[in-house]
C-alpha cells in the first residue's frame, strides 16, 4: 500500500491526522451510553432481577405452558354464553371508539396550535384533557368507573371513550398542524368565522385522515375492551378474570387464543378498510 | 494480458423477463479507459452489474485476474469483489455517516466484523483514507456528514471509497450524470488523472458520448443488448453513432 | 362551448362520473343506516339493558360518588416514592430486555434482509402479532404464574408486550430503505452482516430511536398498572387504596402515576432534541 500512497504524496509529506475520538462530542456520547447503561444495571440491582435465572426461566416458561396452559379447553368456548361476551365486547369497543372520536373532534380543534380558539387558554387546556387521558391507563379508567357506577357494560363503554378521545385527539390534532392554511386564510379575508372556517376550510383537508384515524382507534379500541372487564366492566375480561381466579388455565388458554385471533381479524379488517380509505383519497 | 475478459454474456432479470443482453464480449486491457456507450434502456448499467454480479449473468464467462467470475461461491466471489472498485450513479454513500466512514467503508472486505461494529479500522486504512481525501480535495469536509455535501464532492467521496478498495479494476456506472456539466467534467478528469496514476483499468459506462470520446480510449457500443460497435475512440465516427443511437426514443 | 350532449365520447364520461358517484352515494347512504342500527342496537344492550340504574339512582348520587374521588391524600406520597421508582425502572428495563428481543424479530421480519423467507419472515411476523394482540395485563398474568409475583413478571411481560410495535416499525423502515448504500457495500466485498450495520442500520436508526423512545412512554403508562396483577410498581398501591375505599388515596396514586408520565414526556423530549 505504502507505494502507491507515496504516487500522490500520502501522509508524510502533508502531516494529517484523524481520530475518531474528538475532545468534547465523543465524551458527551460515552457519557450518554455509560448513563444508560447505569440506568439498566441500576434496575436489574433495585428490582432484585436474577439474571443468571433468566434463561432458566425461560425454560420454565415453556413447562408451565406445555403442561398448564396446553391443550386450551376450545370447547369452553365453542359455547353460546361465550359468544355473548365476545358480542358485548365488540358493541363495547364499538361504542368507546365512537363516543371517543365524537368528543375527539372539539378536543383536536382546540388542542391544534394553528386553529384553536385561543391559544392561551383553551389550548393548553385542551391538550392537558387530552394528555390525561391518554396518561392514564384503560384499565384505571374502568376500575374508576367501575367504582362509582358500578358492574356492567357501561363503565366498560366509558373507560373506552376516554381511552379512545385520548388516543384520537393528539392523532388527529397532529393531522390538523399539518393542513395548508392557504384556503384557511382566503375563507378568514372572506370574514368567515371559526365555525365556518372549520367545516369548510379544515374539515375537508383532513377528512380521509379522520376516517384512518377512526379506523385505527377501532383497532385499539377493541384490543382494550378484551381486558376491561378484567376489573368489572364487561366483556371477554370478565370471562377471563374467573377462570385465572379459578386457576382453570387450560381455559384460560382458550380464551387467550380466542382473544389471539379476534384481534388478528380486526386487525386484518382495519388495514383493509384503511387502504380502502387511501384509496378513495 | 487482459485484466477483464468478457465473453458472449448473457443476462435477464427473470426467468420469462426480456433478456437485456445478448451476448456480449470484450477485453479490458491494462491502462484502459473503456467507455460502454448506448441509449437508455441498452443494458449499460446490467452489463457493468454483472461484472461484479450485482447482477447475476444467465450465461456467458468473465475472466478477471485470470479468474472465472461467473462460478464464484459467495465466499469467494465477495474476496474477488475487494479488488473490484465501483462508482455509482447516484453516489450510494451513506448519507447519515461522515465522510470519512464512508471512505473507510472501502476497506470492509478485508474488516472483521468485530471491528466493523465499532468502526474501529486500522490506522494505516484511516492514514489511506486522508491521503486519498486530501488527493481529492476534500480534506476540508473530513469529519462532515455525507449529505451536507454537494453534488460533486459527494461523488469525490465515492471515488475515494472506491480507491480505498486498492482495485485492479474499476468499474464506473455513469459516473458523472447525476451531476452538471461542468462538474461532470472535473470529476471525469479526476477519475481519469487517478486511474493513470494508480494505473487501474477503468470500464466506463457513459451517456455523454463527448464525455467519452474525450475520456477513453476504447468504446463499446450497445443497443438493446447487443454490441454495435466495439474499438478504439479514434474508429469512432458520426455513423456509426448514428446507429447506435437510432433506437432512441427522443 | 360543446355540451355534453353533443360529444358522445364526453357525454359517456359524464354518465359514468355520474353512475360512480350514485353508487358511492349508495354506498354511504347503506353505511350510515347499518352503522345507525347497529350504535342504537349497541346503546341498547350495553347502556340501556346492562346497566343497574336503581344502583346508580339520580344524577346527585353519581355526583356523590365521584366526589369521593376529589381530594389528595397527602400522608400517601411519602410511601409512593418507592413505588413510583420501581414503576419507571420497570419501564426501563422492559424497554431495554424488549429492544434485545427485537433484535431478532426486525430482522426476521423484514421481507429485504429476512435471513430465509419461507421460514423466518412467518415466525418474525408471528411474534409481533402475539406480542401486540395479548394486552399487557394478560401478559403479566402470564407471567406471575411463570416467574411468581414481583418486578420481575413486570419487566418480562413489558419487554413482551413492546417486540410488536418496535419492531413492526423498524421492520417497515428496513423495508424502505434505500438500496444504493447496500449496493454499495456489496460492491467493495462485504459480508451480509457489514452490509446490515454499515448501510442499513444507519439509514433506520433515527426512526428505532424515535419508536424506542415513544414505546417507553407508553411503558410507563403500562407499568403503572401492572402491580394490579401483582407485577410491582404504583398499580398494587393503587389496588390496595381502592380495597380500602381510601378514595383520596386513589386519587393521590393517580396524581403520582400523572407526575412520572410528565417526568418521562420530559426526558423523551430532550432525548429526542439531541438525537434527532
Amino acid at each position: 500500500m505504502s507505494n502507491r500512497m507515496a504516487a500522490f504524496g500520502g501522509p508524510e509529506k502533508k502531516k494529517l491526522e484523524w481520530r475518531r475520538f474528538r475532545y468534547p462530542d465523543s465524551l458527551y456520547s460515552y457519557a450518554g451510553w455509560l448513563i444508560a447503561f447505569t440506568v439498566v444495571v441500576f434496575s436489574i440491582e433495585y428490582l432484585n432481577i436474577p439474571l443468571d435465572r433468566i434463561l432458566g426461566m425461560l425454560g420454565r416458561m415453556g413447562d408451565t405452558l406445555a403442561s398448564r396452559y396446553y391443550p386450551p379447553d376450545i370447547e369452553y368456548i365453542m359455547d353460546r354464553d361465550y359468544f355473548g361476551y365476545v358480542v358485548e365486547t365488540i358493541q363495547m369497543a364499538y361504542l368507546g371508539a365512537l363516543f371517543g372520536l365524537i368528543i375527539t373532534i372539539p378536543i383536536a380543534w382546540f388542542a391544534s396550535f394553528n386553529m384553536t380558539p385561543s391559544r392561551r387558554f383553551v389550548y393548553p387546556v385542551a391538550r392537558l384533557f387530552g394528555m390525561s387521558c391518554r396518561a392514564v391507563h384503560e384499565t384505571i379508567w374502568a376500575i374508576l368507573f367501575v367504582s362509582i357506577l358500578g358492574f356492567g357494560m357501561l363503565p366498560g363503554v366509558l373507560a373506552l371513550t376516554l381511552f379512545s378521545a385520548g388516543f384520537a385527539a393528539k392523532l388527529f390534532a397532529e393531522e390538523i398542524e399539518r393542513i395548508d392554511m392557504g384556503p384557511v386564510e382566503a375563507m378568514r379575508s372572506t370574514g368567515a368565522n371559526l365555525f365556518q372556517i372549520m367545516l369548510f376550510g379544515v374539515w375537508p383537508q383532513v377528512r380521509v385522515a379522520f376516517t384512518g384515524i377512526a379506523i385505527y382507534t377501532w383497532d385499539v379500541a377493541f384490543r382494550a375492551a378484551t381486558v376491561v372487564g378484567f376489573f368489572g366492566a364487561g366483556g371477554m375480561g370478565w370471562y377471563l378474570k374467573r377462570n385465572v381466579l379459578q386457576i382453570e388455565t387450560e381455559r384460560v388458554a382458550a380464551i387467550i387464543l380466542s382473544i389471539i385471533v379476534l384481534v388478528i381479524i380486526s386487525e386484518a379488517l382495519s388495514a383493509w378498510a384503511r387502504s380502502a380509505v387511501m384509496k378513495m383519497k | 494480458m487482459a485484466v477483464l475478459k468478457v465473453t458472449d454474456l448473457h443476462a435477464r432479470y427473470s426467468a420469462k423477463g426480456p433478456e437485456i443482453l445478448k451476448g456480449i464480449s470484450f477485453e479490458v486491457e491494462e491502462n484502459d479507459f473503456f467507455a460502454i456507450i448506448g441509449p437508455s434502456g441498452a443494458g449499460k448499467s446490467t452489463l457493468i452489474r454483472c461484472i461484479n454480479r450485482l447482477v447475476e449473468p444467465t450465461s456467458g464467462s468473465i475472466v478477471f485476474d485470470g479468474r472465472e467470475i461467473t462460478t464464484l461461491s459467495r465466499v469467494e466471489l465477495r474476496r474477488q469483489r475487494r479488488d473490484i472498485g465501483m462508482i455509482f450513479q447516484e453516489f450510494n454513500l451513506v448519507n447519515r455517516m461522515s465522510v470519512m466512514d464512508n471512505v473507510l467503508s472501502g476497506r470492509l472486505g478485508y474488516t472483521s466484523n468485530l471491528r466493523t461494529l465499532f468502526r474501529a479500522f486500522p490506522r494505516e486504512d484511516i492514514d489511506h483514507a486522508l491521503a486519498l481525501l486530501d488527493r481529492v480535495g476534500l480534506i476540508d469536509h473530513v469529519d462532515k456528514r455525507a449529505d451536507q455535501l454537494s453534488g460533486g464532492q459527494r461523488q469525490r467521496v465515492g471515488i475515494a471509497r472506491a480507491l480505498m478498495q486498492d482495485p485492479k479494476l474499476m468499474l464506473l456506472d455513469e459516473p458523472t450524470s447525476a451531476l452538471d456539466p461542468k462538474i461532470s467534467r472535473e470529476v471525469m478528469e479526476l477519475i481519469k488523472e487517478m486511474a493513470q496514476e494508480l494505473k487501474v483499468p477503468c470500464l466506463c459506462n457513459i451517456h455523454d458520448v463527448k464525455l467519452a470520446t474525450e475520456c477513453c480510449n476504447k468504446i463499446i457500443g450497445l443497443q438493446d443488448g447487443v454490441t454495435m460497435f466495439s474499438g478504439l475512440t479514434g474508429d469512432m465516427n458520426e455513423e456509426k453513432l448514428g446507429e447506435i443511437y437510432a433506437m432512441e426514443v427522443l | 362551448m360543446t355540451s355534453f350532449s353533443a360529444n358522445p365520447a364526453l357525454s359517456r364520461v359524464a354518465d359514468r362520473v355520474q353512475d360512480s358517484r350514485r353508487r358511492s352515494r349508495y354506498i354511504s347512504g347503506a353505511l350510515t343506516v347499518a352503522l345507525t342500527i347497529m350504535v342504537a342496537w349497541s346503546v341498547d344492550v350495553t347502556v340501556i339493558q346492562d346497566t343497574d340504574w336503581e344502583r346508580i339512582g339520580s344524577v346527585a348520587n353519581v355526583w356523590e360518588a365521584t366526589s369521593h374521588f376529589i381530594g389528595l391524600d397527602l400522608e400517601l406520597f411519602p410511601d409512593l416514592l418507592v413505588p413510583a421508582i420501581e414503576t419507571l425502572l420497570i419501564a426501563c428495563l422492559g424497554t431495554a430486555f424488549g429492544l434485545i428481543l427485537c433484535i431478532p424479530a426486525a430482522w426476521f421480519g423484514a421481507m429485504n434482509i429476512t435471513p430465509y423467507a419461507p421460514i423466518t419472515y412467518p415466525l418474525a411476523r408471528l411474534m409481533m402479532t402475539l406480542s401486540r394482540s395479548i394486552h399487557e395485563i394478560v401478559w403479566a398474568l402470564f407471567f406471575v404464574a411463570v416467574v411468581g409475583l414481583g418486578a420481575m413478571a413486570g419487566v418480562l411481560a413489558i419487554a413482551v408486550r413492546s417486540v410488536g410495535f418496535i419492531a413492526k416499525m423498524t421492520a417497515e423502515a428496513i423495508e424502505d430503505i434505500d438500496y444504493g448504500p447496500v449496493e454499495a457495500i456489496k460492491a467493495v466485498g462485504g459480508s451480509n452482516f457489514q452490509v446490515i450495520v454499515y448501510a442499513i442500520l444507519p439509514q433506520v436508526l433515527p426512526q428505532i430511536v424515535s419508536v424506542v423512545i415513544f414505546e417507553w412512554e407508553i411503558n410507563i403508562r403500562r407499568s403503572a398498572i401492572l402491580g394490579l396483577v401483582g407485577a410491582g410498581g404504583l398499580g398494587l398501591v393503587f389496588f390496595r387504596q381502592m380495597n380500602t375505599f381510601n378514595y383520596h388515596g386513589v386519587t393521590s396514586v393517580i396524581v403520582a402515576i400523572l407526575i412520572i408520565i410528565l417526568l418521562g414526556e420530559a426526558i423523551s423530549y430532550f432525548v429526542r432534541r439531541r438525537m434527532i
